[in-house]
Formats: structure tokens, C-alpha cells, sequence
């Protein structure tokens, strides 16, 4: 099965962090990389910025493009990267899951052919 | 005939239906399909084993009934050319037991993984449990409903719900690795407590038919206690269950009204459950180090075993149970638990002791009408009639619950009525 795992953070928590911190912070992501790569495959993945730097586009009633600062929605956690990946089960992505740092929450999402579509 | 042929069926239906069903969904790993197939099988088993007698072996009956019927609807799909996502099924360890052990640990195993899948932790409680006693245990979808107190449809779109997340995200029918395992049997008590305490202590509605979705919680810890005997949260929950269901008979009365602990007739107690549930709290798997939660169940089961070996209300060793509520509140801190020992503090040491007790909690549990009951009974009891009398109208404002509710109106009337 292909799943994305979303990575929450609350933001400022990675930022001025020593060297010790950060070797954590990689390890597990390694951790994380080489469990995948045992039972699975690793498809994509990518940091994000800080939501500070997000653009939001909405459509408003009359279908206009409003084009605003900010992310999404303001929480306390934002987006701050995923995984794109191929493991067997549902139980194998948690595992996974839970090897990434201990200061991020996870949300992992089958990924699902939409029917009928195909890309350009 | 039809009566022996009834019995067999329901015999075989409540016994074998959780083994068939994790066989079939080994087989074909279609959730969707395997359900149906094994009630189509049960209907027809009603008409034939009537007709032409129960068969040698009714569950090698059913099982060849129900794979019949799914390889007919495979057939009809592969016509239509449909493409069904299938249930992720482990392979490899499935593979080695088949080699390596008879038949029969292949299905306890089986069975197993069919537990573990129905409680997985990404499901929707409540669905996870309406789901266990269906697969598991065969209870119909129309009883299910009626234990949970919603719509036979709501229950059945539930089940739908569930079984079509289990396959679209993956949830697999596999026993996880050893290091997970422990906190997924976790899982499976709680899901079974939680269907447990729905028919325990009622929200609302009447009292009989809550008293059989308490007795198939139970029935579901047994069917995974047996396959995994020495596990603590299995061992102590079932012990804590035995002991709160030992009183069914006793806490309700002709009319319907709920009878508090004291005045509970003990001769109506279940004492062999109560004898089950002192041997499973003496198991050696409760000796070591075990979890917060199978610990949790441990001493909420010792503090009910208290009072199910006192031979007397006034005999009730109080000490000892306040001793137990606090390892209970030093394990939980719960509010529900600091007022349970709030109101074991009163027995023990007296009602103002047990009034001090209470203190911090009025923020924490300002919706409960457990509190302000608790609280009623002890001001009571320490002479403050007034006091009483404000309690009971706050508690019985918050109470949800019809027979709790009569129970309050009826304490309050006597306030006044008696000699002060």
C-alpha cells in the first residue's frame, strides 16, 4: 500500500537547537528511512518551510481567487513535511511513523487512485 | 427435530462463528464478502438441518455453506470484471505455521488476528467494539444495536463504516510484532471494558437487555484469554468484570429501580464468578511488572472483591479498600477515582472525613451528577439537611439516567420525611 505521513510540529521547536539535538532529530529520521527501505519503498518526501512563509488561495462566493498570507488554518501544529511511501500495511507505516522524532504528531493517509483520471 | 436443529445452529453460531469467519477471511481477504456469506450459510442451515438433520460436523457444514456462496459472488464479480480491494492478509508467518503445526493452532491463530484487527487502535472505539461482537462472536447487527441503544440502520452503516477503513487503510489481519503486541491486547480490553461498562452502568434506558452486551464483553475477553492466557490487562480485566457483573441480579429491583451496594440482597450475587474472579486476581502473571492499565484493573478488581467476600454490608472491611483507592489514585489520578475513595474515606473514617476528601473536584466533574449525589448522601449523614436537599436537586438535574434519577428523587423525598 502507498501511504503519506505528514509531520506536525509546533513551530520554533527546531529552531536554535544544538548539534546533540539536531543528531537526534537525524537519527530517527534515518531510523525512519532505513525501516521503510527494510519492509518497503521509499517514494518521496520533502521539509517545509515555516507556515510563515505559506501563501493561501481561497475561492470566494462569486468564485474569485483571494490570494492571502498564512497557512491553511492557524493551529498550534503546522505542516512541516511528509513521506511518501510504499510499505505493506497500515501497522508497518505506524512502526515507521513512530521512529521520527518524538516532538512531531503524525498523520499517516492511503494514498487512493482517483477513477477515471489520468494525468496529463 | 427442529428444536434439537435450532439449538445445534445457535450452539455452533455462538461458539464457532468468530473461527469461521477468520478462516474465511484468510481465504479470500474480502471483509465485505465473508459477513454475508457466513449469515447466507446460517439462514440455510436453519431450513436444511431441520429438513434433513444436523449434520456430523455443523461447523465444516457451515464453513463449505458460507465457500460456496463467496466463490459464487467472485465468479458473478469476475464476469462484471469488477476489481475489489482486498484485505491485507499476513503471508509469511501463515505460511510457516501451516507447515509446521496442525490445523487447529492455525485457526486459534487465526482467530487472533481477526481480534486484533476488529480493536485495532485506528478504528472508532465504539465501533471497533459493535464490530468485535459481530465477527468475533457472531452477535447480530440487530442485537448490537440494541445493546448500544441506536438504530438497527446506525449500527449497520457503523459496521460498514468500519470494515471499509479496515480494508481501505490497511489494517491487516496479522498478529504484530512481539513489541507491539502488549499494547495491542491493551487495545482489546479497553474495547471490550468499554462495550462492558455500556451495559454496566447505563446511560439511559432500560436495564435487562444492557445486561447482555456486559455479558458478551465478557464472553469476548474469554475467547481472547484463552488464546493468550497468561496476559496481566486480560487476566485482571477479566477479574474486575466477573466481580462488577457478579451483582446483576441484585442491583436492580422488581420495579425496575436501582439498589445501591449496601442494600443489595448478597444471597443474589453470582458467588462463582466471585470465586473465578479471586483466583484470577492470585495468577502469577499479576505478580510482575505489568502495565498501568492491567495494574488499573488489578485494583479496581481487589477493591471489588472487598466487597463481594464482606458477608455483610456493616462488614465491609473499609480500611482496607481506602488502602486499595489510593494505589488506585497514585495509578490514575482520575476524578472518578478521587471521589470513589472520597466516598470509601466516608465509610471509613466518617462523613465530614469523607466531605474533606472531596475537595478540588466540584471544577473537574461539574457535569457529573455523581458528585453532588455523593455528596447529598454525606451531608446527610452528617446532619446538614439543607445542604442535602440542594445537592439532590443539582444532582438530580444532571442525572441522564431514569432509573438513577428515581433512585435521587426518592432520597431527596426521604430528607424530609424523616425524624431530624
Amino acid at each position: 500500500m502507498r501511504y503519506v505521513v505528514l509531520i506536525a510540529y509546533e513551530p520554533g521547536h527546531y529552531d536554535g537547537t544544538d548539534e546533540a539535538v539536531r543528531q537526534e532529530y537525524f537519527d530517527a529520521h534515518h531510523a525512519f528511512e532505513r525501516y521503510v527501505d527494510e519492509h518497503g519503498k521509499r517514494l518521496d518526501s520533502a521539509a517545509l518551510s515555516d507556515a510563515d512563509l505559506a501563501t493561501t488561495i481561497r475561492r470566494d462566493a462569486d468564485g474569485a481567487d483571494v490570494v492571502t498570507d498564512g497557512p491553511f488554518v492557524e493551529l498550534t501544529e503546522q505542516l512541516g513535511g511528509y513521506y511518501d511511501v510504499e510499505l505493506p500495511d497500515l501497522d508497518r507505516a505506524i512502526a515507521a511513523a513512530r521512529l521520527l522524532p518524538k516532538a512531531y504528531t503524525l498523520e499517516i493517509r492511503p494514498v487512493v487512485g482517483v477513477e477515471g483520471y489520468e494525468s496529463a | 427435530m427442529t428444536a434439537e436443529a435450532d439449538a445445534a445452529l445457535a450452539a455452533v453460531v455462538r461458539e464457532q462463528w468468530g473461527r469461521l469467519t477468520s478462516l474465511l477471511l484468510a481465504q479470500f481477504r474480502r471483509l465485505d464478502l465473508v459477513e454475508d456469506a457466513l449469515g447466507d450459510a446460517v439462514e440455510s442451515a436453519a431450513r436444511r438441518w431441520s429438513r434433513d438433520g444436523v449434520p456430523d460436523n455443523p461447523p465444516a457444514w457451515l464453513h463449505t455453506a458460507a465457500r460456496r456462496r463467496v466463490l459464487d459472488r467472485l465468479r458473478a464479480e469476475a464476469m462484471a470484471q469488477r476489481k475489489v480491494p482486498l484485505l491485507v492478509v499476513e503471508q509469511s508467518g501463515r505460511e510457516e505455521a501451516a507447515v509446521r503445526v496442525d490445523t487447529g493452532d492455525l485457526v486459534e491463530d487465526d482467530l487472533l488476528r481477526l481480534v486484533l484487527m476488529c480493536t485495532h487502535p485506528a478504528l472508532d472505539p465504539a465501533a471497533a467494539s459493535a464490530l468485535a461482537l459481530r465477527l468475533v462472536l457472531g452477535v447480530s447487527t440487530h442485537d448490537i444495536a440494541r445493546l448500544f441503544l441506536v438504530p438497527e440502520p446506525t449500527m449497520a452503516a457503523r459496521l460498514t463504516r468500519a470494515k471499509k477503513k479496515i480494508v481501505s487503510v490497511g489494517i491487516p489481519f496479522a498478529v504484530p510484532s512481539a513489541d507491539v503486541l502488549p499494547e495491542r491486547l491493551g487495545a482489546v480490553a479497553q474495547t471490550a471494558y468499554l462495550a462492558f461498562t455500556a451495559g454496566y452502568a447505563p446511560g439511559s434506558g432500560p436495564d435487562a437487555v444492557r445486561t447482555g452486551l456486559a455479558g458478551e464483553a465478557i464472553r469476548l475477553v474469554r475467547v481472547v484469554l484463552r488464546l493468550r492466557p497468561d496476559e496481566p490487562v486480560l487476566v485482571a480485566l477479566l477479574a474486575l468484570m466477573l466481580l462488577q457483573h457478579s451483582r446483576r441480579d441484585a442491583r436492580v429491583d422488581e420495579a425496575g429501580r436501582i439498589v445501591l451496594l449496601p442494600d443489595q440482597d448478597r444471597s443474589r450475587w453470582h458467588r462463582d464468578e466471585v470465586v473465578e474472579a479471586v483466583r484470577l486476581l492470585r495468577s502469577p502473571s499479576l505478580t510482575g511488572p505489568i502495565t498501568v492499565q492491567a495494574a488499573g484493573y488489578a485494583v479496581q478488581a481487589r477493591i471489588a472483591v472487598e466487597h463481594a467476600t464482606a458477608p455483610t454490608a456493616e462488614a465491609t472491611e473499609w480500611d482496607r479498600i481506602v488502602a486499595h483507592y489510593d494505589d488506585l489514585v497514585a495509578l490514575t489520578p482520575t476524578p472518578s477515582a478521587r471521589l470513589a475513595r472520597a466516598v470509601a474515606v466516608a465509610e471509613a473514617r466518617g462523613p465530614h472525613e469523607g466531605l474533606a476528601a472531596m475537595a478540588g473536584l466540584d471544577e473537574e466533574l461539574s457535569h457529573s451528577h455523581r458528585l453532588p449525589a455523593v455528596r447529598a448522601e454525606l451531608l446527610t449523614r452528617a446532619g446538614d439537611v439543607e445542604g442535602a436537599d440542594a445537592a439532590y436537586a443539582l444532582a438530580i438535574e444532571r442525572c441522564g439516567n431514569d432509573a438513577e434519577r428515581a433512585l435521587l428523587r426518592e432520597r431527596r423525598a426521604a430528607l424530609h420525611d424523616a425524624p431530624h
